[in-house]
């Protein structure tokens, strides 16, 4: 019985104290990998050998290490560096190459290298590496398209991709129109708002749906501006100085507010701008 | 024929009531309900990764089986001295070996199907769950690859036979298979890329010539590995399962016959 007792008591005691220790341990496994930061990238001819028949699952392993490396840096608040965004894409590489079919590694990594770190060549090298792939994926081009309308300032090359995008099944009729609008240079705010809205139609995740929400509501904004500095020219037949100009004649009654917390100005080639450059401060 | 099926049979019989076997199913069904919550950490490709991990343990799961319960089957015989008993019958050597190999042969198959029919189900509930517009996935390539697994263990299964036959213990058989699974999981991978990085280094002939060799002495169960293509819904072309099914056999064939070989020349304690 007295030996029962002791037993329990140790069991009891030992037991309370791994669960304390464990916290510990976790808080300070939690500082060791603040320190540690990203490591080497294996080399993907390497990994497809060692990853045997189980080649699928270490893309998937290979993906979400990086993706909650990067959310766990989201939800600090912190900013990642250029070099761990080389991280970010070498994985993403990796990722694609232990399984070429793997969406989400080129989903990933071509909206955050693009939208997040302006890495929009290292972003484009992933899509056009899907391309080849995901051979009946329309919605490849369609994102090469407008990294190269958006980022590259390229129509000739956007529009190529459009077309493409346009051949495969699935993807209505939208891209033909908006490809050949891509012919013409004008009208480059009111064709990034189509662009945008047929991004955010394909995107069901939160956080890239902001991403695309904040860019569109400020893109909105200018167009409106752009649409009233274009009236205010027809009118009095010069161009108005500032924004305010817009509203002391008429044209309109408040200036937008930049979702990024800037400022809307007219520049001196009387094109729309704002301070905060459409990115976060 | 008939010396076979009753090897086989009873074969079969002894490694099902094998205690490990539940461990397995029990590991496997745990993979299966991980896949279902491991799903949702991912974007959109969630079938591919459902397909990948359900089929991976249908293969694990196999290759447990084979490993620690196929190979104590050859070597049970010779350790608690039954093996006297049957090679006192009227009944061939090589009809024993290949009447076991049948019998693990079978016990792989019955995994297979019960494992390869569970693994629908992670893969219908994350579909349920979500299943992206611009993805494939098709049930006759997830099946066909259902089918390749067990092609490849019946592979494996061979290789045990042929190293059971020679080796003294059982525990060499198991390092030796497992070692033969590992090459011949990776030789297809590593003579690609001495083939692509020829430019890049200097790659000695010796050492090509080693890695053709080992390509075809080893299995290449690269072939044999249809996760991909039925993550992706991939087609596969009826020339593609007729030469690989072809290879299979050849393969099996040359194995179990030089095990017979072996296994008639050796003496028993």
């Amino acid at each position: 019985m007295r030996s029962l007792v002791i037993s329990i008591l140790v069991i009891s005691l030992a037991a309370v104290g791994s669960v304390f220790a464990l916290n510990i341990v976790s808080l300070e496994r939690e500082r060791l990998r603040r320190e540690e930061g990203i490591g080497i990238v294996m080399p993907s001819a390497v990994a497809r050998i060692v990853a045997l028949e189980f080649k699928g699952i270490f893309a998937d392993i290979i993906f979400s290490r990086a993706m909650t490396y990067y959310g766990g840096k989201l939800i600090r608040e912190e900013e990642l560096t250029g070099e761990e965004w080389d991280w970010i894409y070498k994985n993403m590489d990796l990722a694609t190459d232990l399984d070429n079919y793997f969406l989400d590694p080129y989903y990933f990594g071509a909206v955050n290298l693009s939208w997040g770190a302006n890495k929009v060549k290292e972003a484009n090298a992933l899509l056009e590496k899907a391309l080849k792939y995901r051979d009946w994926d329309w919605t490849i081009p369609f994102n090469l398209g407008f990294n190269h309308f958006y980022f590259l300032q390229d129509n000739k090359k956007a529009a190529s991709y459009l077309i493409e995008a346009s051949k495969r099944p699935g993807s209505g009729n939208l891209i033909p129109t908006l490809g050949a609008r891509l012919e013409y240079e004008g009208n480059r705010t009111e064709n990034a708002v189509i662009f945008l809205e047929e991004n955010l139609k394909t995107t069901d995740d939160e956080t890239i749906r902001y991403i695309y929400e904040e860019r569109l509501k400020a893109l909105k904004s200018i167009l409106f501006l752009e649409r009233a500095v274009t009236a205010y020219q027809s009118r009095f037949n010069k161009r108005p100085k500032k924004l305010e100009d817009l509203i002391a004649r008429g044209i309109i009654s408040e200036i937008p507010k930049d979702p990024y917390g800037g400022q809307f100005y007219i520049d001196e080639g009387g094109s729309i701008k704002t301070t905060s450059g459409l990115f976060h401060k | 024929m008939i010396a076979i099926w009753s090897v086989a049979s009873i074969t079969f019989k002894e490694g099902i009531k094998n205690r490990v076997l539940f461990g397995i199913f029990i590991i496997a069904l745990l993979l299966f309900a991980a896949t279902t919550v491991v799903t949702t950490l991912f974007m959109r490709d969630i079938v591919k990764v459902a397909v990948d991990l359900s089929l991976s343990t249908v293969s694990f799961s196999g290759l447990l089986t084979l490993l620690f319960v196929g190979v104590n089957l050859f070597g049970k015989d010779l350790d608690k001295r039954t093996i006297y008993m049957v090679i006192s019958r009227p009944i061939s050597r090589s009809e024993y070996l290949i009447g076991k190999f049948f019998g693990i042969v079978m016990l792989a198959l019955t995994v297979v199907v019960f494992l390869g029919i569970l693994s629908a189900l992670p893969v219908i509930i994350s579909k349920k769950f979500y299943y992206y517009s611009e993805a494939r996935f098709n049930w006759w390539i997830f099946f066909i690859a259902v089918i390749y697994i067990f092609v490849k263990l019946a592979i494996v299964s061979s290789i045990i036979t042929l190293f059971a036959s020679f080796t003294s213990n059982s525990f060499i058989a198991l390092v030796l298979s497992l070692v033969t699974y590992i090459i011949g999981q990776s030789t297809e991978s590593v003579r690609l890329l001495l083939a692509s990085q020829v430019e890049k280094m200097e790659v000695s002939p010796v050492v090509s010539y080693m890695v053709d060799a080992a390509y075809y002495i080893f299995p290449n169960f690269s072939a044999f590995d249809l996760k991909t293509q039925a993550a992706h819904g991939l087609a596969i072309s009826p020339s593609y399962i007729l030469w690989t099914g072809l290879y299979a056999v050849f393969y099996i064939t040359v194995a179990v016959a030089i095990g017979t070989l072996a296994f008639r020349r050796r003496e028993f304690p």
